[in-house]
């Protein structure tokens, strides 16, 4: 029996954002939005389900006088990561050891 | 790139290794400009002391060295602002903070060698007699040059890279050897050092990262 994979990691738009996340220590929204070639509306409403489940923080600060917004993994988004990734193994090698 | 919900388990690895690569790609593809532009900095300053000390004074032309650190600093400057905003990583904090310590210890070196030589730290240098005439004299380029070399190698193994780790022992090695043998060249051989530690590391990075 396979476990379920984590319904807010397995969207696109969401499991691209914490792809890039988990090899940064933070990342600006423009650059995420580049990465991932979202709308910044679509981008916007993704990170807030990510940031309302605790996988990461969204940060509005400034740099100089322009406004930024900074979003970083937090150790409860990486362990869900790593556990959709874990998953994501055993859907496609069945018989491997868990 | 849209909120897709049913994805079969391929596509989904097929996302996360996209979107890894593609962020990596980014993020090196500005990494190598800072690494040339020190090199050159390097390179240019030790061929310009050589000619000024050989045809206009002596080694106070030294002192240009710490022109070139402000020189260096203000194109480092320019080149973070006119690079597109990337991310900071644990790899590129790293190598930043490796070169920042070797800037530092070689500005010591240099600062403390450059005291004693005025007179200003007095030193008793005492050499046994079996040395008096050895053909070898240990001198500054040829502990900077180890420097450099540690630096350059470290770097090649956290972008664990092995033609950047063969440089790095390459600069180190050959420089020290080469300033011990070669001490009226010892400007020649510390541009020769900066050229394969700094500048073909930092060609290698700026052109894999295009690839």
């Amino acid at each position: 029996m396979f476990k379920p994979l984590d319904p807010l990691l397995h969207s696109e738009l969401r499991l691209a954002v914490m792809s890039l996340l988990i090899g940064v220590e933070e990342a600006e929204f423009p650059y995420i939005k580049e990465q991932t070639g979202a709308t910044a509306g679509n981008l916007s409403v993704q990170l807030d389900k990510l940031a309302t489940a605790g996988y990461i923080t969204v940060e509005k600060t400034f740099k100089g006088k322009r406004p930024c917004t900074l979003c970083r993994i937090t150790p409860v988004g990486l362990k869900a990561f790593e556990e959709y990734v874990e998953t994501l193994s055993q859907y496609l090698n069945p018989g491997a050891p868990k | 790139m849209e909120e897709k919900t049913n994805m079969t388990a391929e596509r989904s690895l097929e996302i996360i290794r996209e979107s890894i690569e593609r962020s990596q790609r980014t993020i090196a593809k500005n990494s190598g400009l800072p690494l040339m532009w020190w090199g050159a900095c390097v390179m240019v300053f030790a061929l310009l002391i050589e000619y000024l000390w050989k045809n206009h004074g002596g080694p106070a032309w030294h002192l240009l060295w710490f022109v070139m650190w402000v020189v260096g600093y203000i194109g480092n400057r320019v080149i973070d602002k006119k690079k597109e905003a990337v991310p900071t990583t644990f790899v590129g904090k790293t190598i930043g903070h490796v070169w920042g310590t070797f800037g530092i210890f070689c500005g010591g070196i240099g600062l403390i060698l450059g005291l004693i030589g005025c007179g200003v730290i007095p030193v008793k240098c005492v050499v046994p007699d079996i040395y008096v005439n050895s053909l070898l004299f240990m001198n500054i380029t040829s502990i900077i040059s180890l420097c450099f070399g540690i630096a350059s190698t470290i770097m090649g193994f956290v972008l664990q890279n092995r033609p950047i780790q063969v440089c790095g022992l390459i600069a180190g090695f050959g420089g020290f050897f080469a300033a011990l043998h070669f001490p009226m060249q010892q400007m020649y051989v510390m541009a020769a050092v900066a050229l394969i530690g700094l500048v073909i590391p930092g060609l290698i990075v700026h052109f894999q990262s295009k690839n």
